[in-house]
């Protein structure tokens, strides 16, 4: 059974209660045992380092700190923003250690040693759990579905930072789609950011840029979005209503939550998906799961031939 | 008994507003072997080499130091001085007291003068110490060896052998031409590539004195200056050149078709080929990896078409070795693969090409027959979008320097599509333009009116696909918007690198290399055509990216140097290297091991006079030793000296202080 | 129009230059990050501009546009960057020094954007962890538009998307020390 240290974030009780529900069904069947850091606090999101220099390292200091007390090698992170924002405090704090010092006082939970590796929820399933151990857990394939799997902005930049995927394509998510018997599809604006936190106070910024997004999904052919990031599930869903009214246009695009469509391919009922917290419904997008896939044009490619006959 | 001469220089005011010339000769005169010390304005010059030279009749010296510029300046000056008055010309010593003096303490005269008696004081020192040396003989073989047969090579082998002096050109492909073949029409002139490079390529193939190897490549080269040994690898061609006619019947019957590399992978060549149709040597190769019979041991129709009988599977790699006295490198380069720019779609959008791509793509003899079309459908595109710098200037992808040819055949690109497309429409987005050679600013300047093309000051940052169409998304950044062009066709001006076996061609020929693979000059300025190791020479883009004028130029130059090389039967050589004292050498050869020159070899030498059993010791090749004094800092049994520099000069010039 | 030559050009470059830790004279204006960044085209000076304004000491400019206050940090346009310029970092200075001196965009956007995040933290100095329902009720009233996603709210509400009640920590007071020592720390002389 390997443990997993695991910070929820502050949406994981609200916005984005069906990433963390179906998240700890995943990780049950994935046998790895989620241990939840205790008392933990909000990572100060976007407003914190927006806004101050010392509290954006102080805030997510504090939970590096409680993590090594439970003493697993590695932290994993479901909420992008919450991600990026532990990743960077390590990364800057273990680099200039006088720095780490400063930060430190703020707390008194205890010393920062820099022990525990921090990862993304997706790039914990990716990297740690493999393309492998997906595929032989699979008992509901989901041959049928088209898929645009839409990583924001946070997961794999800056590069440097994260060092997991590419920056501009990256194929992990897609490929774990793939691993569950969907089709993913080409999408060029797989990290375009969608507005992440002017959701709330420049909510028309979040309805161009989401709107592109959506557009460009629904014109690459896919029937819903996979994403791994409560925010951007929030922006593409429950603005789409806005976005719809503001473009003009039909989208009946459902966002669902990588962790949705792995619970569902390991066997998971549907009922059990938290679906009804979608604003934008997701049952018929579900139904084209099992059916036959639509007929291509079969493209000839040029024979290369290689005759085994003399003239 | 020691006679010295000092003789301090004022360089004008160089020195001697820094440093009190006087004060210098009266402190030497005050040394017991100094005989007679003299100050004047400037030593360099005629009557300041005459005053050197009556000091010396007149005052029986047997050695001199000048106090004056670096030896870099006027060491040669001096030493022919001194020996035009009977002096050995390596009794000579400088003592450099503007460089090392005046020039970097200029704030302090007292010390400066000071710090000037004390290297004058190590100077004469030393200069008692020093040995007659005499310039060595060495013989020179007069035969130049070419390696690459691209325009570079061409021009450079043809110059030579204009000069009555045999070549050997070496090309690693079927057929000499290099990139020059591939082109269209070159910038400014739009010129044709081939009808311009194609009787060159006829005047190296009958050219009496140019003995041309294609399909080969050289495997080791030992040696030193006008004395080296080649190795070189004749690949199995598998075809019998001699009776081969080029008739072509061949590789008109055979059945395999693979990616022409030519082309780019746009279209098919068979397994038995000719690069492209003015090939020369107009004779087909085959391909191993792809022919049936030697990989699977069928077919077999190009041998039962051939009416010569020259097709022969059992043919091997062969290795034959040339004795030459000079080589010139010139290997050319290739193109940048743009993969990791993720974010323009490379290799994910059939319709993003390169610019050797889009050069093929527009000449006649080219996969569409002289017509651009989008990959991806066949259909003629419009709207073309070009950018230049894609990997050049870019830090973040690993290259910083700049490509130079690019902006010139961007606009050259327009104009050709502007040629093949009437009702195209050019976007060019750039960085720069740089047009900096003869005729190019108006040549830019016409692509620019005469196609209508639009150029955007700005990188683009992304490309995506919107249907058919590919969206091309930047800022011009002369008006401050964002721009998104509907592309039809995106051609991307990639980077110039040096060949990729560039480093392992530079480790066995002994000569140095960059960071990005380009061969290492001697000097950037002033010796651009030599590298570190005599009598090896560069032209072309394996020495940094250039455009044909210069690659030319280049070429002449080093042909002009070899003919230098090889203008007497003998090469006189400077005496300041190492030697080996036999006695004390122990044979441990770390001498040997350290030595950049690899001018170090073995010899048996019996263990004592009349003995037949022998051992081994080090033995420096004269000819390649260039001095650097490696092999003396690591002998611990004083075997290895230098002469110049002994261990006895420089214990004086310490003791001197 | 603008006359150089006249006073200190570089005090500004340097001192964002000391503060992001890149150095914006290796910027050689480009507009890759400007055609990258997904907000160029809501603000004042795109980030291409931001440097050069930057590089001539045009420090008011800078500070009174809305340029940084829309990025995203969404660092496309650094990971694109030739120059390897740590852009995000550059914007977050520039933000940070707005603050310090009082100087901002009169903007309603810009002054809705930071009455967010002020907002925001003062939730997470409360709580010790967000309160959405609170920090949108609070944003409305304070930037006047009370109705704002009035008709997203029954919904969100009814699917439990946001919650009526604030979560809560056991230790929050820890939460209030950090913001006060974080204070403190702020009010240092700067290296």
């Amino acid at each position: 059974m390997k443990k997993l240290t695991y910070f929820p974030g502050c949406s994981a009780h609200g916005t984005s209660e069906e990433f963390d529900h179906t998240l700890k069904l995943v990780m049950k069947s994935l046998e790895v045992e989620l241990d939840e850091i205790p008392d933990w606090n909000c990572c100060g999101a976007t407003s914190a380092h927006v806004m101050t220099e010392n509290l954006a390292l102080a805030l997510p200091l504090r939970n590096l700190v409680l993590a090594e007390t439970l003493h697993n090698d590695t932290m994993g992170i479901a909420c992008a923003s919450c991600y990026a924002r532990h990743k960077v405090t390590k990364y800057e704090l273990d680099k200039d250690p006088v720095l780490a010092k400063k930060i430190n006082t703020t707390i008194d939970d205890g010393t920062y040693h820099g022990s525990v590796e921090v990862k993304s929820m997706l790039q914990f399933v990716y990297e740690d759990i493999g393309i492998e151990k997906i595929k032989s857990l699979v008992k509901k394939p989901l041959t049928g579905l088209k898929v645009a799997c839409y990583y924001g902005c946070l997961l794999t930049r800056p590069k440097a930072i994260t060092q997991f995927d590419s920056p501009e394509y990256p194929m992990s998510m897609d490929r774990i789609m793939e691993a569950l018997g969907a089709t993913a599809v080409p999408f060029d604006f797989k990290t375009e950011c969608c507005g992440a936190s002017f959701s709330i106070s420049s909510s028309d910024v979040v309805l161009s840029l989401s709107g592109k997004i959506l557009e460009y999904a629904k014109a690459s052919g896919a029937d819903m979005i996979v994403v791994a990031c409560p925010l951007c599930q929030s922006n593409l869903d429950m603005r789409q209503p806005g976005v719809e009214k503001l473009f003009h246009v039909k989208l009946n695009l459902p966002v669902m939550y990588f962790t949705q469509l792995l619970a569902l391919a390991f066997g998971h009922d549907q009922k059990d998906l938290m679906l009804g917290k979608h604003i934008v419904p997701v049952e018929k997008a579900l139904a084209k799961i099992g059916k036959e896939p639509e007929k291509k044009e079969e493209i000839k490619s040029k024979k290369t031939v290689e005759s085994e006959e003399a003239k | 008994m020691a006679r010295v001469g000092v003789f301090v220089c004022f360089c004008g005011a160089n020195i001697a507003d820094f440093v009190d010339v006087n004060e210098v000769v009266e402190e030497t005169k005050k040394i017991k072997d100094v005989k007679f010390a003299i100050n004047y304005k400037y030593m360099c010059s005629d009557p300041g080499q005459g005053l050197i030279k009556q000091a010396i009749i007149e005052n029986k010296l047997t050695s001199v130091v000048v106090a004056a510029c670096s030896p870099r300046m006027h060491e040669k000056t001096f030493r022919r001085a001194i020996s035009e008055a009977g002096l050995n010309p390596f009794l000579l010593e400088i003592a450099n007291i503007r460089e090392h003096s005046s020039w970097v303490h200029q704030k302090d005269k007292k010390s400066a003068t000071a710090k000037s008696c004390d290297l004058v004081r190590m100077a004469v020192a030393k200069s008692i110490a020093n040995e007659q040396l005499h310039e060595i003989s060495v013989p020179v073989t007069k035969r130049a060896l070419v390696i690459g047969g691209g325009i570079a090579g061409i021009q450079a082998a043809l110059d030579i052998a204009d000069a009555h002096i045999p070549v050997v050109l070496v090309e690693k492909s079927p057929s000499i031409g290099g990139r020059m073949a591939q082109l269209d029409e070159t910038f400014p002139t739009l010129d044709c590539s081939q009808c311009i490079l194609t009787p060159r390529m006829v005047d190296v193939a009958t050219h009496p004195y140019i003995e041309l190897i294609p399909y080969s490549e050289v495997v080791g080269l030992d040696g030193y200056v006008g004395n080296y040994k080649v190795q070189i690898k004749k690949k199995a061609s598998y075809v019998n050149f001699s009776s081969c006619t080029g008739c072509g019947a061949c590789s008109q019957k055979c059945p395999v078709k693979v990616p022409n590399e030519f082309n780019l992978g746009h279209d098919k060549r068979k397994a038995i080929y000719s690069p492209f149709p003015q090939a020369v040597p107009n004779k087909p190769v085959i391909d191993a990896e792809h022919c049936l019979m030697l990989t699977k041991g069928k077919c077999g129709i190009c041998k039962k078409t051939c009416e010569k009988g020259s097709i022969d599977y059992d043919m091997k790699d062969e290795i034959i070795e040339r004795e030459v006295g000079a080589v010139v490198v010139a290997t050319g380069y290739e193109l940048y693969d743009a993969s990791p720019y993720e974010e323009y779609g490379v290799g994910r959008f059939k319709d993003v090409i390169s610019s050797l791509e889009f050069e093929r793509m527009v000449s006649a003899s080219g996969p569409t027959g002289g017509t651009p079309i989008r990959p991806s459908d066949g259909e003629i595109p419009k709207n073309v979008v070009f950018i230049k710098c894609v990997g050049s200037r870019d830090e973040a992808k690993g290259i910083e320097y700049c490509s130079k040819i690019c902006c010139m055949y961007t606009a050259k690109h327009a104009m050709l599509l502007h040629h093949k497309v009437h009702d195209s429409h050019a976007f060019i987005f750039y960085m720069d333009i740089r047009a900096a050679g003869k005729g190019y600013e108006e040549f830019v300047k016409r692509a620019q009116v005469e196609t209508a093309a639009t150029y955007l000051r700005g990188r683009v940052s992304k490309i995506y696909q919107k249907g058919k169409k590919l969206i091309v998304r930047g800022e011009d950044a002369q008006i401050g918007q964002i721009v998104e062009v509907e592309a039809d066709l995106v051609v991307l001006a990639t980077a110039v690198m040096a060949q990729k076996d560039n480093p392992d061609l530079a480790r066995r020929l002994g000569i140095s290399y960059d960071k990005y693979g380009f061969l290492s000059e001697a000097h950037p300025k002033l010796r651009p055509v030599e590298t570190s190791k005599a009598g090896i020479f560069l032209a072309g883009c394996t020495q940094a990216p250039k455009d044909i004028p210069d690659t030319v130029s280049q070429a002449s130059a080093c042909a002009a140097k070899v003919c230098g090389l090889f203008a007497s039967d003998t090469m006189k050589k400077d005496p300041m290297i190492s030697h080996i004292v036999q006695e004390n050498c122990t044979g441990c050869q770390n001498c040997i091991r350290v030595c950049p020159y690899t001018a170090i070899v073995t010899e048996e030498i019996p263990i004592a006079p009349r003995s037949t059993e022998m051992r081994t010791i080090a033995k420096v090749n004269e000819g390649v030793c260039q001095g650097c004094g490696s092999c003396v800092a690591i002998c611990r049994s004083f075997a290895a000296t230098l002469s110049g520099f002994t261990d006895k000069q420089i214990i004086n010039e310490i003791l001197a202080i | 129009m603008i006359t150089l030559g006249i006073k200190d050009q570089h005090t500004f470059l340097d001192e964002v230059n000391k503060r992001s830790g890149c150095n914006i004279l290796e910027c050689y204006q480009c507009g890759k990050c400007s055609g990258t960044c997904p907000v160029s085209m809501y603000m004042d000076i795109t980030p291409r501009q931001v440097m050069q304004f930057v590089k001539l000491g045009m420090k008011d400019e800078v500070l009174v546009a809305n340029s940084s206050w829309f990025c995203l940090t969404c660092a496309a346009c650094s990971g694109r960057c030739p120059r390897q310029i740590d852009i995000p970092r550059v914007m977050e200075t520039i933000r940070h020094i707005a603050i310090e001196e009082n100087i901002s965009s009169k903007s309603k956007k810009v002054k809705d954007i930071r009455k967010f995040h002020d907002i925001f933290l003062d939730m997470v100095r409360r709580y010790g962890r967000g309160y959405e329902l609170r920090l949108m009720a609070e944003f409305n009233i304070r930037t006047r538009n009370y109705f704002k996603d009035m008709f997203l709210a029954p919904s969100a509400l009814g699917k439990g998307k946001i919650k009526l009640l604030p979560a809560r920590m056991k230790t929050a007071k820890a939460i209030k020390r950090m913001f006060d020592m974080a204070k403190k720390l702020e009010e240092q002389p700067k290296q």
